[in-house]
């Protein structure tokens, strides 16, 4: 069996909405789920993290993982969608991933998510602007 | 203690960065480090802009990674429909992409000489760049912002009467790149002032999912061109360079070596280009609703792009990523205990796409005695270890 193939099966229900196009694995995992299936993709896997992509959607917030198995060069991509826009919240993954401290920071900044657990929940590229923001920058605070 | 404030605005940079060093004596023992002084909202703007205009939007994020952004943004749109390129625009695209490589390592390298008083390597390494410059000027009609990459291939072709004039470049860098290659390995000098400088563990490179030749430097491998082939990597034959020890010394020495395996992949794809005709591009008229993952072994490692469509003509979400962006926070693992004269040259050793290196402002200590810029105490160290060896 590939890794992949195991990775399927070891995560079960932790993982649903499955998208398996070439070479790139789409699949959804909730907040609960988020560090087990993290600490598989990182530690049993050998994943290495390129980025985290945070999107503001009507349905929601979604962080979209980009872990890349270097091996055989394929991407596992768990999607993380956080309903509650008011005050939207997740687990951090940098106590598995000290990596992902600026991809959380910046997503923060952004889209105004708190990640839990994090060590330095700050803004990233706006922590000097000079307008000295207090909102993150989403589309529903421009209207 | 004292803070060593370097950057974050310079007259002659492109791009800002703010480092901050707390030094005790002449030891580094923490830096911090601020980004975010020049946001250009790329993202945002290509989210506003059709797939076509992204394209030529990314290109102008790095002028030195002219190449790399366009072509991992082309490969998440093609990654979206599955849209197959044609073979002779699967050479084009390498050969861009490793004349790119060339010149940006030869560009580092320039720098590098002369942050640690090699003024000649300076001026060499930036000598031989020129010829790279001129073939990307014959392919694409540019020297920078070549204008090369469409969903679906390239924008032009290149015409066969300039593949030999592009292979006497190419005999040129590669005579050149192994003199500097026995350069670092000859001269005492060079190996004293770099070995064991600003080391990244492997542990470190992998914690902080470093990528390029700062990752191979310290033995992690990992290189886009073979994990995950696209355009004509899975076609030509080249070696991945990886060191072991993660110092400055051995990112230098991968750099020097990737130019000479980049030459080796240029040569194959012109001899390609010699026999494959056809077209160079495939017409794709829409652009379907989806997700895509694009990536491109940049010169400073893997520049990732994901794009979203809603089956529009544009982007309803583009998200860049840059090598830099997961290279720089290594220097938290790097710096901490190194000298303070070897700071600059350990920054710089990532190959950081920031120029603001001389933008070290002169303070004064606790003892009120003015502090000598970065790259004095640089080059003092290199004059120091010069003089000790020839006495």
């Amino acid at each position: 069996m590939d890794k992949l193939n195991k990775f399927i099966e070891d995560m079960g229900d932790k993982i649903s909405h499955k998208i398996d196009k070439k070479r790139r694995f789409y699949f959804n995992v909730k907040n609960e789920d988020l560090r087990d299936v993290v600490e598989v993709l990182w530690n049993e896997i050998g994943c290495r993290l390129s980025t985290a992509t945070g999107m503001e959607m009507e349905h929601g917030l979604e962080i979209l993982y980009h872990f890349s198995d270097d091996e055989t060069g394929q991407y596992y991509c768990p999607r993380l969608v956080i309903e509650d826009k008011k005050n939207p919240a997740c687990n951090s993954i940098v106590p598995i991933v000290k990596g992902a401290e600026w991809i959380e920071r910046e997503i923060f900044d952004f889209w105004g998510i708190n990640f839990i657990d994090h060590p330095r929940m700050e803004r990233l590229l706006a922590l000097n602007h000079p307008e000295n923001l207090d909102k993150p920058l989403r589309m529903e605070d421009k209207k | 203690m004292s803070k060593v404030p370097v950057g974050p605005f310079h007259p002659l940079l492109e791009e800002a960065e703010y480092f901050e060093l707390t030094v005790d004596g002449e030891t580094v023992i923490d830096i911090d480090m601020e980004i975010g002084w020049m946001h250009r909202g790329h993202e945002y703007i290509s989210e506003m802009s059709s797939f076509t205009q992204s394209i030529y939007l990314v290109e102008r994020i790095c002028g030195i990674c002219s190449t790399s952004h366009p072509l991992a943004c082309v490969h998440a749109i093609e990654d979206i429909d599955n849209i197959e390129i044609p073979d002779r625009a699967r050479y084009i695209r390498s050969l861009v992409g490793e004349l790119e490589r060339i010149h940006s390592h030869l560009l580092w390298l320039g720098l590098a000489g002369h942050f640690i008083g090699y003024d000649t390597v300076w001026m060499w390494a930036w000598k031989y760049r020129e010829p790279v410059l001129q073939m990307m000027e014959l392919i694409s009609g540019n020297r920078n912002h070549y204008g090369m990459m469409r969903v679906g291939g390239v924008a032009r072709d290149v015409e066969p009467e300039k593949l030999p004039e592009l292979h006497k470049h190419l005999d040129m860098i590669e005579e050149k790149m192994k003199m500097i290659a026995k350069i670092a390995n000859d001269d005492p000098v060079l190996k004293k002032r770099l070995k064991g400088v600003g080391v990244l563990t492997q542990e470190d490179a992998r914690n902080y999912c470093a990528t390029g030749p700062t990752s191979r430097a310290s033995g992690v491998r990992g290189d886009v061109r073979k994990d995950d082939p696209t355009d004509a990597y899975d076609l030509v034959d080249f070696k991945e360079i990886v060191l072991s020890n993660g110092d400055v010394y051995d990112k230098l020495v991968v750099r020097v070596l990737e130019i000479i395996e980049s030459v080796k992949i240029c040569r194959q794809c012109i001899d390609k280009l010699k026999i494959v005709k056809g077209s160079f591009w495939n017409k794709v008229e829409q652009v379907g609703e989806g997700e895509g993952c694009g990536r491109y072994e940049a010169p400073r490692g893997e520049v990732f792009h994901y794009i979203r469509s809603d089956g529009t003509n544009r982007p309803i979400r583009h998200k860049v990523r840059a090598p830099s962006y997961v290279n720089i926070p290594t220097y938290e693992a790097s710096c901490k205990g190194i000298s303070i004269s070897d700071a600059l040259i350990t920054l710089a050793s990532v190959d950081p796409c920031y120029c603001c290196t001389e933008r070290s402002m002169k303070i004064k200590d606790v003892h009120n005695k003015e502090v000598p810029d970065l790259l004095t105490l640089s080059r003092n160290k290199t004059e120091k270890i010069r003089r000790e060896i020839n006495d």
